[in-house]
Order: C-alpha cells, then sequence, then structure tokens
C-alpha cells in the first residue's frame, strides 16, 4: 500500500516541478531554457509514480485475489510498524537552530546528547559525563582547531576561554 | 618522487593514523556504514590540505569495509552492508570457535583485494587518461548519461524505484542559478541555494541522519558475545591462501571491476563474487555452514571495489560508488576537477593518491590485527550513547562548511526525503548520483548545444560519442531484449517438444 502513495507522491512532485519550471525565463536565442532538465525530470516524476502506483495496485489484487482462494482471514497484510522515536533526530536539529543562538552551541549539543541518551535508558551519570565531554571536544575542535564561529550564544555572553 | 613527498610527512602520517582507528571503529559498530563514516569526515577534510583530505577518506573506507566483518562474525550482524554477503560464513566459523580465524582470513583477503584494486587502478586509469583526453561535451554527456543508466539497472530491487531516487538526486542538481541564462532555479527567494545545493549537508542528511532516524525508529538493541575466540588470528592464513588463492584472484577482479561501475559498491561487488564463488566451487553444498571459501570471495571482492571505484571518479569525474561519489565533491571544493589532466599536471598528485591507496592498505594488517583482539571493546559501544554524539556532530559538521544555518535546514530536509524513502525500499546510491552528475548531463548538452545550434544529431556525429549513445541505447533496451530473447527460446522448446 506504501507504494500506491509513494507513486502518488512522485506524480504529485512531478506536476508542481513542471509548473514550477514553466515559470523560468527563456532567451530567444537558446533553444534549450532553464526549464528543459527540470521538466524532464517532473515527466519523469509523474511517469515513474505512475508505474510504482499501477504496478502496487495491480500487485495487491493479485495476492488479493490468490490468498482469498487459499485463505480468506490473510487477505489483510499486517500493518508494518514504525517507531514513533524516528522523530527524535530531526526535533533534536530544530532544537539546536532555535536554540543554540541563545543557549550556544555547546550548551545545546551538551542538552541534546544527555536528553537523547536518558531516552534509551542510559544510566544518568554515563549520559552525563559522556555529553559533557563529547560537546566540550567536538565544540573544541570546530570553534579553535578549525575556527569555524559556532554560536556563543546570549546566555553565556562569550565567555568561553578559547575564542577571542 | 614528488608524489613521495607529498605523502611521506608527518602531517599526512598523522592523518592516515586516525583515520584508520575511525574508520575501524564506524565499520565496527553495526548500524554505522563506510558511507557515512566518509560523510562525517567531510567537514574536517574540508579545512586540510588535499592530499591528507584524500588519504583520510581512502583510509577511513578501506578500514570501515574491513571492519563491518568483526560484528558480522561475532554477532550475525554485518557492520557495513558490504560484509552482509557473508556473515552467515563467518558467524557459523564463530560458532565453531573459529572467530579469529575467519577474521584473519577476512582481514588478509581484504588487503590483497585492496592492493590488487589499486593496481588495477594504476594501470588502467592512466591508459584511460589518455583516450579521455580526446573528450568533449558530447562525450562526457553520454558517459554521464551511461554512469546514471548503469545505477537503474545494476540497483538490486525495483527499477522503477531507483529511476525515482536518481531523478530525486538530479533535481537537486538543478537548484541554483542556471548556467545558460543565469535564471534563479528552485531557490524560493534563498541567497544561499543561488549557488546550488551544497554537496556536504545533502551527504550527511542522506547517509547519516537517515541511518540515525531508523535507528531512533528501530526497537532498542541487546547486544551480546556468546561465541569464544580462544583460536590465533594468523595460524591458518596460510594454510588457506595456499588452497584458495585462485578465489583471492578472481574475488578481486570481479570486486574491481563492480567497484567500477557507476552506482555498484563494495555491498553489490560482495554479493555477486560469493554467488559466483558459490556456483562455480566444488563443494557448493559447504556454503552457509562456516566455509572459508565463500569469505575468501566476498572479502577479496568488497575491498577491491572500494579502489576499483576510483578508476572511473579520477578518469572521467563519474564517481564508482557513493564513497567516490563524496570524493568528488571534495575535490571540486578543493578547486581540483577529477579528469584525464589530473594524471598530466605533473603535480604528482596522482602518484601521492597511488602511494595513499597502497599505504592504506597495508597499514590494515597491523590497524586490523590489533582490531581483532580488542573487537569486544567496538562492538559493545552501546549505540544509544553513540547516536546522540553522531546526531550533533552531524548538525555542527553542516554548519561547519559555509557558517551557514540554511545547511542545517537543507540537512534536515534531504534526511527526511532520505529516510521517508529508504524505509519505502528505495536504494540512495542513484540518487547521490544523480546529484553529482545531473550537472554534469546538463552542462555538457547545453555547451554541446550552443556548439552546434541545438542539432541533436550531432550527438552522434563522432565516433566515439556515437559508440557511446548507442551503449545507452542498448542499456535501456536491455530488459526488453532480455524478454524477447526468452520468449523466442519458450517457443523454440515447445515447438521441439
Amino acid at each position: 500500500m506504501r507504494d500506491v502513495f509513494a507513486g502518488i507522491g512522485f506524480m504529485i512532485a512531478g506536476i508542481v516541478t513542471i509548473i514550477t519550471a514553466q515559470q523560468f525565463p527563456t532567451l530567444p536565442s537558446l533553444q534549450y531554457g532553464p526549464s528543459l532538465f527540470p521538466s524532464l525530470v517532473g515527466g519523469g516524476f509523474c511517469i515513474g509514480g505512475a508505474v510504482l502506483t499501477l504496478n502496487s495496485l495491480w500487485q495487491r489484487r493479485k495476492a488479493a485475489a490468490q490468498e482469498v482462494q487459499d485463505d480468506p482471514t490473510l487477505a489483510t497484510s499486517p500493518p508494518e510498524k514504525m517507531g514513533w522515536a524516528m522523530v527524535l533526530p530531526p526535533i533534536a536539529i530544530v532544537f539546536y537552530i532555535l536554540a543554540s543562538d541563545y543557549l550556544g552551541a555547546m550548551l545545546t549539543i551538551t542538552i541534546i546528547m544527555f536528553l537523547l541518551m536518558l531516552l534509551r535508558k542510559t544510566k544518568i551519570y554515563v549520559a552525563l559525563i559522556t555529553s559533557v565531554v563529547m560537546s566540550s571536544a567536538i565544540y573544541f575542535i570546530f570553534s579553535h582547531y578549525l575556527l569555524i564561529p559556532l554560536p556563543q550564544g546570549v546566555l553565556l555572553g562569550g565567555s568561553l576561554p578559547w575564542i577571542s | 618522487m614528488n608524489g613521495v613527498g607529498l605523502v611521506l610527512n608527518f602531517d599526512t602520517i598523522l592523518v592516515i593514523l586516525a583515520a584508520s582507528l575511525f574508520g575501524i571503529f564506524v565499520g565496527a559498530v553495526p548500524g554505522l556504514t563506510a558511507t557515512m563514516a566518509v560523510a562525517l569526515l567531510v567537514p574536517l577534510t574540508f579545512y586540510m590540505d588535499t592530499i591528507p583530505a584524500i588519504a583520510a577518506i581512502v583510509t577511513t573506507s578501506a578500514m570501515a569495509i574491513f571492519a563491518g566483518d568483526i560484528p558480522g562474525t561475532y554477532l550475525n550482524i554485518p557492520g557495513t552492508p558490504a560484509s552482509a554477503a557473508y556473515v552467515g560464513e563467518s558467524h557459523a566459523l564463530a560458532k565453531k570457535g573459529r572467530a579469529r580465524e575467519a577474521l584473519g582470513i577476512n582481514l588478509v583477503c581484504s588487503v590483497f583485494g585492496g592492493i590488487f584494486g589499486t593496481i588495477i587502478l594504476i594501470v588502467v586509469a592512466q591508459s584511460l587518461a589518455e583516450v579521455a583526453l580526446k573528450f568533449s561535451a558530447f562525450e562526457y554527456f553520454w558517459l554521464a548519461v551511461l554512469g546514471l543508466s548503469c545505477s537503474i539497472f545494476i540497483s538490486v530491487g525495483s527499477r522503477t524505484k531507483a529511476f525515482l531516487s536518481l531523478l530525486f538526486g538530479v533535481l537537486l542538481s538543478t537548484v541554483g542559478l542556471d548556467m545558460m541564462s543565469g535564471a534563479p532555479r528552485f531557490t524560493f527567494g534563498v541567497p544561499d541555494l543561488m549557488a546550488g545545493i551544497n554537496f556536504i549537508p545533502v551527504m550527511i542528511g542522506m547517509f547519516a541522519l537517515n541511518e540515525l532516524m531508523s535507528y531512533y525508529g528501530s526497537k532498542s538493541e541487546k547486544k551480546t558475545i556468546s561465541v569464544v575466540d580462544k583460536d590465533s588470528v594468523f595460524h591458518n592464513v596460510p594454510r588457506h591462501v595456499k588452497r584458495y588463492w585462485r578465489n583471492m584472484v578472481r574475488g578481486s577482479s570481479i570486486g574491481t571491476m563492480i567497484g567500477a561501475l557507476p552506482g555498484a559498491g563494495a555491498d553489490i561487488a560482495a554479493w555477486i563474487s560469493y554467488g559466483v564463488g558459490k556456483g562455480r566451487s566444488k563443494d557448493s553444498s559447504k556454503y552457509g555452514t562456516g566455509n572459508i571459501e565463500g569469505i575468501v570471495d566476498a572479502s577479496s571482492a568488497n575491498n577491491s571495489g572500494i579502489s576499483g571505484a576510483w578508476v572511473p571518479a579520477l578518469v572521467f569525474g563519474i564517481p564508482g560508488d557513493s564513497i567516490t561519489a563524496i570524493v568528488i565533491g571534495v575535490l571540486y571544493m578543493k578547486g581540483m576537477n577529477p579528469g584525464p589532466t589530473i594524471f598530466m599536471d605533473g603535480s604528482g598528485l596522482i602518484y601521492a593518491l597511488f602511494i595513499v591507496f597502497i599505504l592504506a592498505n597495508l597499514m590494515m594488517l597491523p590497524i586490523g590485527y590489533m582490531a581483532i583482539r580488542l573487537s569486544k571493546l567496538f562492538i559493545l559501544t552501546p549505540s544509544r550513547v553513540l547516536m546522540p554524539i553522531i546526531l550533533c556532530f552531524c548538525i555542527v559538521g553542516a554548519f561547519a562548511i559555509n557558517n551557514s544555518v540554511v545547511d542545517i535546514w537543507l540537512m534536515l530536509i534531504v534526511g527526511l526525503v532520505a529516510y521517508l524513502l529508504a524505509v519505502n525500499d528505495f536504494p540512495m546510491a542513484p540518487a547521490i548520483l544523480g546529484l553529482v552528475l545531473g550537472s554534469v548531463v546538463e552542462n555538457n548538452f547545453m555547451s554541446a548545444m550552443l556548439r552546434t545550434g541545438g542539432d541533436l544529431t550531432s550527438f552522434f556525429a563522432r565516433p566515439i560519442s556515437a559508440g557511446l549513445g548507442i551503449a545507452v541505447i542498448l542499456l535501456w533496451c536491455s530488459p526488453l531484449l532480455i524478454k524477447a530473447y526468452r520468449y523466442q527460446k519458450r517457443k523454440s522448446e515447445r515447438a521441439s517438444a
């Protein structure tokens, strides 16, 4: 069933791509404008999506017909499980983007590490020590060694020692 | 001689050493792949000189592919997908108390495969480069199309999905200012996107964030080692090598060839070599019960595949697998365009690269030995502690390339899309090839059309270009041709019966 949705999703994406591409300017001197490749990709999305959807529907019908013949109770497949926890990394990233300007990069990644470790039932002292040590290490490598201006944060007021 | 000087200095050796340990670690932890190791490394290599940067990538990938065998042997969980083909064999040996023997032969085959692939790389790349010097936009257009097509037809599973995954990559490659007209495409008013999609956040999203999300989406794991390993690592290796040296050569040859095909990397090389080995073995019934022969074939193949993938990457700028796709991105960032001129510019860079390859593979022997002795330490590292650290490294790494928050958003969005695609069995390798080769296809097409005034037949006007074009058409028709052949065969069989 998922393939049907994926196929429909690709077809929609294809149509949106083509419509967007039509608004790109064309130059009279050029036979093939900037919209050519995006339009081809959009067309490919539509065709591929349609094939995926039809294929999946056709196979479901075939499988259903077979299973009903063999054993009618098996006609519905069990729903596939997908853990809700998979949203944790994206949430952590959004949290970093929103919070790092205020809290500073180092504190933000310490919090992310600590909470994520606790969520998977790490012992609290292990989580605390590892997250503090590792976030300091990452912060040190990137800001001191690679000279990346990681956000220092309003909270600490730029008081961290290794950045001038 | 220039090349030796570039490699044999303190900094580069130190980088190789550090990368070895990093590669072994990432490879040996189940759930972290060799590609992910390289993607995580890129933000750091961005700030290194070219040779240490490339050395770090070469060493990490080679070590990670070997180290993937360690958890495969002890836990029956492949550390990287490239070890998946033969975990059954090595784990069966481990259950018989021969874990270290299995890993010893794995290690020697990996080193042999890696060096074999490197020798082929040295021999073939140089002569291919001379041919490639004659190439123009027409040939590069077809070559890139051929590379993209290969990635669809070689991929395991649904070709429709591989095709859609590829188009996703190509679409990403069109973002930014158009080369010909200067018109912004899909930039949504974000100035950071004008120069095009930044490669590194995309890689981190596709290969690291995606894996992190699958880890959190799965049930928590419990890793316990129940096998005893009191045997010696290298004691039985000479005997096995003497008996199976043909398998080593065959596995390495297959691996190098498969690796050189765009879109097929070490994992597919290992599967195919394992299959070929099983088909040609005298005692194929022993396969699956802990057969050294199967390990030899596949373990030589995956490491030689890593080296083989560099052939098209260096000569044509067409990546042979997702790792070399990242490498090409790194080379471009360093202002070094992969292509035949790399062999002739006299900088000694290419020789330095060859030396790095040999060095990395030779260093695998002592470091691999150490890793085998310490394997419990690696594979019992709890993922629940490791994964949050990797996530934070991803965030800071994505930011570090341009010091821009837009890149973190980009990593997040691409990671989400990649996760959705991956859980629905879409392969990722075509997408990354699409991203790298999409602009190659488009730019060469446009400049060819500009030169000939929009005459499409010009793509078949030059001999090499026409040959490549026909190869592409044949590849696309191959499923039809195979069907027609089978139909004819069945028809004639029925007629004769």
